[in-house]
């Protein structure tokens, strides 16, 4: 009789087990669906303030915009295989008159005539470069800052002997004369000479 | 392919003939600055330049800025997720990554006289001039990255910054700094700025200094009057 019970009550239990392991990979099943797990890297920049460093009067007066694209790079030789980097930068170079070089008296007005005489057009800026424009295009290897300011350097010449040709010149010149005349025709003068310095 | 052209009719042969002499016409005859380049062979290295754009314009750059930000970036490695309805964010141990790239950056302010005409002149007969202008644009000119002051700090469990990581930092920096602009005050230095250079030249055309004005108009956008519209509808 006594193992009867205990044979009941261990079945019971074996039955409740049952049940509760049910239960459990039930819940493991529906709890499953939600389960994900990655790696999170964050990819974007700190928050950090923008300094001014110095603000200054100028007087660039730019008549021919060149916008440039370079692909530039460099290889560097090795024992198996080459190192290579290669980057696009982007610049503009700005042609125009920087009004700061005018001499005395550079617009003369008698009556209704005008003689208007700008200083050499050339590129007004120096620091052409939007270095942090650049792309960078495909990189084997490692690479120093020296490098990559050998890149920038290269890049820069290939831009300038792209972009300040005769002929750019000559057209910003041109340019520069039409708005000049066309400015003085709006100031209300009909004789208007526009000259360049050599 | 000649037995079956002979077995072709006439109208057939004609149709042929006609589509032929129009795909080599097509072919040849498209330009005379591609057929010289055909004849002559030449090949032109298009590789180290992109694209280069030339554009006219007047614009008279009054005020320079010049900015310096450092751009710092953090790069922290955690498991994150969902695991048994508990969420998980485990920072990964010795995957750290950090790095401070400084940039320095030229910001310009101009104005647009490549619309200036009649319009933006009032006169009056006892010698008085108003020049209206346009409201100063700020232009990023240049941005310069010190290559040489970067500095950044590598777990042992990580690789280092590739050149694609870094650039795609520096043109957040840039982007940050486009952002800034506002905050800098620069379009009211180039209104004054602006008047600074003007007023010397039309003093040069004869006219007084005390009878210049220089005004500013701003140029509506169609943003602008909508916004407008809507103030007045409220109203």
């Amino acid at each position: 009789m006594a193992n009867k019970e205990r044979n009941n009550l261990e079945l019971l239990v074996k039955a409740l087990m049952l049940v509760a392991i049910i239960i459990f990979l039930w819940w493991l099943l529906i709890a499953e669906k939600d389960n994900h797990v990655s790696v999170e890297v964050d990819d974007g920049i700190n928050i950090t303030p923008e300094q001014i460093q110095s603000i200054r009067d100028i007087g660039q007066w730019e008549f021919l915009s060149i916008s440039n694209e370079e692909l530039v790079d460099t290889v560097r030789k090795g024992l198996f295989s080459d190192d290579q980097l290669v980057r696009i930068y982007y610049g503009t170079l700005r042609l125009g008159i920087d009004l700061s070089k005018t001499k005395k008296n550079w617009i003369s007005a008698h009556g209704d005539t005008v003689v208007v005489k700008l200083p050499k057009v050339g590129l007004l800026d120096k620091e052409f470069i939007d270095e942090t424009r650049t792309k960078a295009f495909y990189e084997s290897g490692r690479w120093t800052a020296r490098d990559r300011e050998a890149l920038y350097r290269k890049a820069r010449r290939q831009m300038l002997s792209h972009a300040l040709t005769k002929q750019n010149l000559k057209t910003a010149e041109a340019n520069a004369e039409d708005h000049v005349r066309q400015m003085m025709k709006t100031m209300g003068f009909n004789n208007i000479t526009v000259t360049f310095e050599k | 392919m000649f037995f079956y052209y002979s077995q072709m009719t006439k109208t057939t042969k004609t149709i042929l003939l006609s589509a032929l002499i129009a795909l080599v016409a097509g072919c040849s005859g498209s330009d005379g600055e591609g057929q010289g380049e055909q004849s002559a062979y030449q090949s032109v290295d298009t590789v180290p330049m992109l694209i280069m754009q030339i554009q006219k314009c007047s614009r008279l750059y009054t005020t320079e800025m010049k900015i310096h930000k450092i751009v710092t970036h953090d790069d922290v490695v955690k498991l994150q997720g969902q695991l048994l309805k508990q969420n998980i964010d485990i920072k990964l141990p010795m995957g750290d990554r950090k790095v401070a790239i400084p940039i320095d950056a030229t910001l310009k302010a101009y104005i647009d006289f490549s619309d200036f005409s009649e319009r933006n002149i009032e006169r009056t007969t006892d010698g008085k001039i108003t020049i209206l202008l346009p409201d100063p644009k700020v232009e990023l000119t240049s941005s310069k990255v010190n290559q040489q002051e970067i500095r950044s700090f590598v777990g042992i469990v990580r690789s280092r910054f590739t050149d694609e990581e870094m650039t795609r930092y520096e043109q957040q920096g840039r982007e940050a700094i486009i952002q800034s602009i506002p905050r800098l005050g620069i379009v009211d230095m180039a209104k004054a700025s602006a008047a600074r250079t003007l007023i010397p030249m039309v003093k040069q055309m004869g006219y007084r200094e005390e009878n210049i004005t220089i005004a500013y108009r701003k140029d509506f956008k169609p943003f602008d009057i909508r916004k407008f519209l809507e103030v007045r509808s409220e109203k």
